[in-house]
């Protein structure tokens, strides 16, 4: 229980990242400059769909300052395609799922065709990226274009073009899941409701694109990688297989990173190439992806349209959910079928349904590859029953705060069994919490139901229109497979501690010094943390996931215990005490209730000492230091419900957000401050990718939002009143009953203001059932003579 | 690429038309610099304009502003008197990209720049500014709406540029207003733009407008049929009716993501029946 951990947790201790960042003092991968580093500049497709026909270098290669110009035939059969399999799934997952899955490795430039606009097909290394830059513009590349796969319908159309001739398909995989009979209850449903719900393409916008800098350092066959990356063992791995290294002789380090998301959250073709080039060419080699590049090549995400029907009673009990699905997954599929299981996995949200059918399709197409953006799976599902939830309420004449009550799982059903598998192979149970107390907090935040529907009908009479949406849902969080951590004590006692998980702006440092801090019953400042650097723990998974404060605590958690057994036998030993009378406290280990028996660890540490006149206990090993891997049972299972008041203007359609709340369960806080800011800075992103970021593609696989200046990002005036409301229901999953919180508040925006806005819409029988809401499409339905929306009308 | 930066008008012309490639006039540089970064301009010769005396200057000569051309937007917020005798410019001033921004562009650059969704632009032709405008042949002055062609093109002849730009003294009970309409709230690229411009007898009657619409044309447009929507009226609802219908008429928009060709449309009489009633509260006031 929150209330039994003592000291740092629970406390808004200030984060000790905050000073260097603040005074410019940070480290990004593109403030490093090595002496005699050399720069890549990468040519990249203006096709969605070609053959590669021939590529002349010589001009390139003569240029001003270019020590090396490859295309993708000069490594072809040298360096291996990124697997296609970069993650793996357990058995678990695939003896319930039924699944089909076929993911197409991608190439580091690919030799033979090109799947997207964006994708590389050349590169330089110059002595600066000026002339790097100069020297790709002399690259005489010939392409025979092939008809674009344009979307998902085009890819799954019988006959259509392939991308990957290797797979005689355009699918990277197909998941099925079912929970009870969803036909016959279909069929026996007193009432079905059928609609087409679109989630389209946007993607994470991380402040620091990515970057990546290697060094070779030959003499002692080492091998260092920064990159801007929030999963440095993964990149560590993909390159040590690349060149054929062992793992331990590459180092990759994410330095300061400046956001990430989930986009930099998977090993890409860069990371290896500039590790390959610095060590083919002896020198340090850098590339830095400029913002162009980030929104051409970076990986985009969401785009998932469902087919959807619901069943349900005059009650409106929601008997079953029957949904096809299709993700655009561009032209790879970087995380496998990772937001597909997601979405299959909590469509069901926090509701208890009976019955359920999911047939999903990854298709691949002449796009961007889609990987996961913050929610990943989850805001697409959510979007969908989230929106048909409010029909459901609006056939019945419900409100749909009833409706979503009436469904919801009441606490006493805690722990509930799903009756799903999640991906980690483990059958879904959500573990803890109360979710009709998250909606009711959500609605009393904003006044109440009845308040704001008598608020309603008033400004309606007088031609105003508000409306309160709703959004809620269930998240699993702190998913395995293991996080790494390594625990020390220096022979200053203080407390080493580095882990796996790679910060980008969360407060990883601060928030494992806080847990570290209460293991050890030391001063904060007596942990030191290191993050995102390979060479100081062996194994470690990365940060994704909302899984870093659950997985790399348990580790820390795990390698502190085994160590704390040696500080107790040494203690006893030193103190002359029974281990039994000891305990931690006051940055040492000390006889209980006996103040002036106690020993420092800086004194613990000089007994453990390997080596003459140490004061180790027989059969006790020199040394205080270990690694543990933690392996979590399963997910912890985050939730919310998100509630906003919007008002529209008629004329124009502009909706204003009057307020948003969210009522989150993140279980114990470990830092409030800082959780609360992960929740608003999600659920800003939630609105941008529900209002304003578009990635959109014209009929000849062309991106046309190819800057910020039609990439839309809200900026601070598009930000409405937020609160966040936490409700700490401990996961009894983990010693501390931490849940993860990264990726939540992204997930209930897009559906919240798509529900406010059909609900302050109501007389006109508005159905937003499409992203983002446009102010056009708002409009639309007002007037004598209502113009045709701009996205693809209710199936 | 080479880089001058004349003191005088003369030397500035000189270099210009001297030029035999490409030149390109530089003031604020938030656009010209942006075009040489993305390759859209590859310009032989850059004339910095800046340190020219008469193109920084801001003054009230008599009641009629003159403002030079290379005067940046943050200049002309600081400027209380220019803001409070006409706040419709300063309207669009002010939506010209950031604080960052404004403290290098100027409005010779947004007009000159000549994209159809400019800011600055509606207002000053509804104000009736006169650009003046310097070459090989002397100064000419032109009206504002008559520079801009079409999108990123100008009637400025080899070796021109624009100096300054006046605006008429104007009579009491005079009022001006801009609104723009865009996806985001701030730092976006305008759907629909609109100036109004109005002055009122006594009576409160209208006695003279001129409205301008940007964004929904290849240019910024004059209506003149919405100002005669207006002149003559209390500008009471049915004026503004008129003035709507007579918007939405003068436009032919493009069709994107930002808006359809009938969103435009619509939003482009909405616009102008706010603009109307901010410009009449203010010629009230």
């Amino acid at each position: 229980m929150a209330e039994s951990i003592p000291g740092y947790i629970g406390q808004s201790v200030p984060r000790r990242e905050d000073r260097h960042l603040l005074l410019g003092e940070g480290a990004f991968v593109a403030d490093m400059q090595l002496p005699g580093m050399l720069h890549v500049a990468i040519a990249r497709s203006q096709f969605p769909h070609a053959t590669i026909k021939g590529i002349d270098l010589a001009a390139a290669r003569a240029a001003e300052g270019v020590e090396l110009a490859i295309s993708g035939a000069d490594i072809h059969g040298v360096l291996p395609p990124i697997s296609g399999m970069q993650v793996t799934t357990p058995q678990g997952w695939r003896d319930r799922v039924d699944t089909d899955i076929l993911i197409p490795d991608q190439p580091l430039i690919p030799h033979d065709k090109m799947r997207f606009v964006g994708e590389p097909y050349a590169l330089v290394v110059a002595e600066s990226r000026y002339l790097a830059e100069d020297a790709v513009e002399l690259i005489e590349a010939d392409f025979d274009p092939l008809p674009p796969v344009a979307g998902p319908d085009a890819a799954l159309a019988d006959g259509a073009a392939l991308l990957h001739d290797v797979l005689g398909r355009n699918i990277a995989a197909i998941l099925h899941t079912t929970k009870g009979d969803g036909a016959k209850a279909l069929d026996t449903a007193p009432h079905r409701l059928k609609r087409r719900f679109n989630h389209h393409r946007y993607a994470a916008m991380p402040m620091e694109c990515r970057g990546v800098v290697a060094d070779y350092d030959a003499r002692r066959d080492i091998l260092t990688v920064w990159s801007s990356s929030q999963v440095v063992h993964w990149v560590r791995r993909e390159v040590a297989n690349a060149l054929d290294m062992p793992e331990e002789r590459v180092i990759c380090i994410a330095p300061d990173v400046g956001g990430g998301f989930g986009v930099k959250g998977h090993c890409y073709p860069e990371d290896i190439l500039v590790a390959y080039l610095a060590k083919r060419l002896g020198r340090p080699v850098k590339w830095i992806e400029d913002r162009h590049e980030h929104l051409l090549n970076a990986a985009h995400s969401r785009d998932i349209a469902f087919d959807f029907e619901i069943g349900f009673d005059d009650d409106g009990r929601i008997l079953v959910v029957d949904t096809d699905f299709v993700v655009d997954s561009g032209a790879y599929s970087p995380v496998g079928a990772g937001i597909a299981g997601n979405s299959v996995a909590h469509m069901l949200g926090p509701y208890d349904i009976p019955n359920y059918e999911c047939t999903c399709t990854v298709a691949l197409t002449n796009r961007v590859p889609n990987a996961p953006y913050r929610g990943a799976g989850r805001p697409e599902a959510v979007f969908a029953m989230e929106r048909a939830v409010d029909l459901v309420a609006n056939a019945l004449g419900l409100d749909p705060a009833e409706v979503r009550l009436r469904n919801m799982i009441p606490p006493e059903a805690m722990p509930y069994e799903v009756g799903l598998t999640y991906r980690d192979g483990v059958p879904m149970v959500y573990d803890s919490g109360d979710y009709p107390k998250a909606l009711r907090a959500a609605l009393e935040e904003l006044g109440g139901l009845e308040a704001f529907r008598a608020r309603q009908k008033q400004a309606l009479a007088e031609g105003r229109y508000i409306g309160l949406g709703l959004g809620c849902y269930v998240e699993g969080t702190g998913v395995g497979p293991f996080e790494g951590a390594s625990v020390k004590i220096d022979p200053s006692g203080k407390i080493m501690v580095a882990t796996g998980a790679c910060a980008q702006g969360q407060g990883h440092e601060t928030v494992f010094a806080q847990m570290a801090a209460d293991m050890w019953k030391v001063p904060i400042d007596d942990v030191y943390v290191t993050v995102g650097d390979t060479s100081q723990v062996t194994q470690g998974y990365g940060t994704i996931a909302s899984r870093s404060t659950v997985t790399a605590s348990g580790a820390i958690k795990g390698a502190s215990d085994r160590i704390q057994e040696k500080v107790f036998a040494i203690g006893a030993e030193l103190l002359e005490a029974a281990e039994n009378d000891l305990e931690l406290r006051d940055g040492g280990i000390g006889v209980r209730g006996v103040p002036e028996l106690h020993r420092t660890y800086r004194e613990i540490a000089k007994a453990a000492k390997p080596g003459w006149d140490h004061q180790r206990p027989e059969g006790t090993e020199a040394g205080l230091e270990a690694v543990s891997y933690y392996e979590p049972p399963t997910v912890t299972w985050a939730y919310a419900s998100g509630a906003a008041i919007v008002e529209i203007d008629p004329e124009t359609g502009r909706v204003t957000i009057e307020r948003l709340v969210e009522v989150h369960d993140a279980g114990v806080l470990v830092n409030p401050a800082m959780a609360d800011g992960q929740v608003k800075g999600g659920l800003v992103q939630g609105l941008g990718g529900g209002l304003f970021e578009e990635l959109a593609y014209d009929d000849f696989g062309q991106l046309t939002t190819g800057s910020l200046m039609d990439y839309l990002l809200p900026t601070a005036s598009d930000v409405p009143p937020i609160t966040v409301l936490h409700q700490e229901v401990p996961s009894p999953l983990n010693a501390f009953g931490v849940k993860g919180l990264g990726e939540g508040g992204a997930i209930a925006p897009p559906v919240v203001i798509a529900n406010a806005v059909c609900d302050a819409l109501r007389p006109f029988g508005a159905e937003l059932n499409s992203t983002p809401v446009r102010w056009g499409d708002v409009a639309a339905f007002f007037g004598d003579d209502p113009f045709e929306i701009s996205e693809p009308s209710p199936a | 690429m080479r880089y001058e930066a004349p003191e005088t008008l003369d030397a500035a012309v000189g270099l210009l038309a001297g030029e035999s490639g490409q030149a390109r006039v530089l003031a604020g540089g938030t656009d010209v610099l942006v075009q040489i970064h993305t390759d859209r301009a590859d310009p032989d010769l850059i004339v910095d304009i800046k340190k020219i005396t008469e193109l920084r200057d801001i003054a009230d000569e008599d009641g009629a502003w003159r403002f030079g051309a290379a005067v940046t937007g943050k200049e002309m917020m600081d400027n209380a008197a220019f803001n409070a005798a006409w706040p419709g410019v300063m309207d669009g001033v002010r939506l010209i990209g950031s604080v960052q921004v404004r403290g290098r562009a100027t409005v010779g650059g947004n007009l000159c720049n000549a994209s159809p969704a400019a800011d600055s632009v509606p207002p000053m032709i509804a104000a009736r500014a006169i650009a003046t405008v310097i070459g090989p042949d002397g100064r000419r002055e032109v009206p504002v709406e008559d520079i801009v062609t079409g999108p990123g093109k100008t009637s400025l002849g080899k070796g021109e540029f624009v100096v300054s730009f006046q605006l008429p003294k104007r009579p009491p009970n005079s009022g001006d207003a801009y609104l723009r309409f865009t996806p985001r709230t701030e730092m976006d690229i305008a759907v629909v733009g609109c100036a109004v411009n109005l002055t009122l007898d006594d009576a409160g009657t209208c006695t003279d407008a001129r409205v301008a619409l940007g964004a929904v044309a290849a240019r910024a447009l004059v209506v003149d049929d919405a100002a005669k929507a207006l002149i003559g009226t209390k500008v009471d609802d049915a004026a503004m009716e008129a003035l709507a219908a007579a918007a939405s008429a003068a436009c032919s928009p493009i069709d994107d993501k930002r808006g359809t060709i009938e969103y435009r449309t619509e939003v482009a009489g909405v616009l102008a029946q706010r603009a109307a009633a901010i410009a009449l509260e203010r010629a009230k006031s």
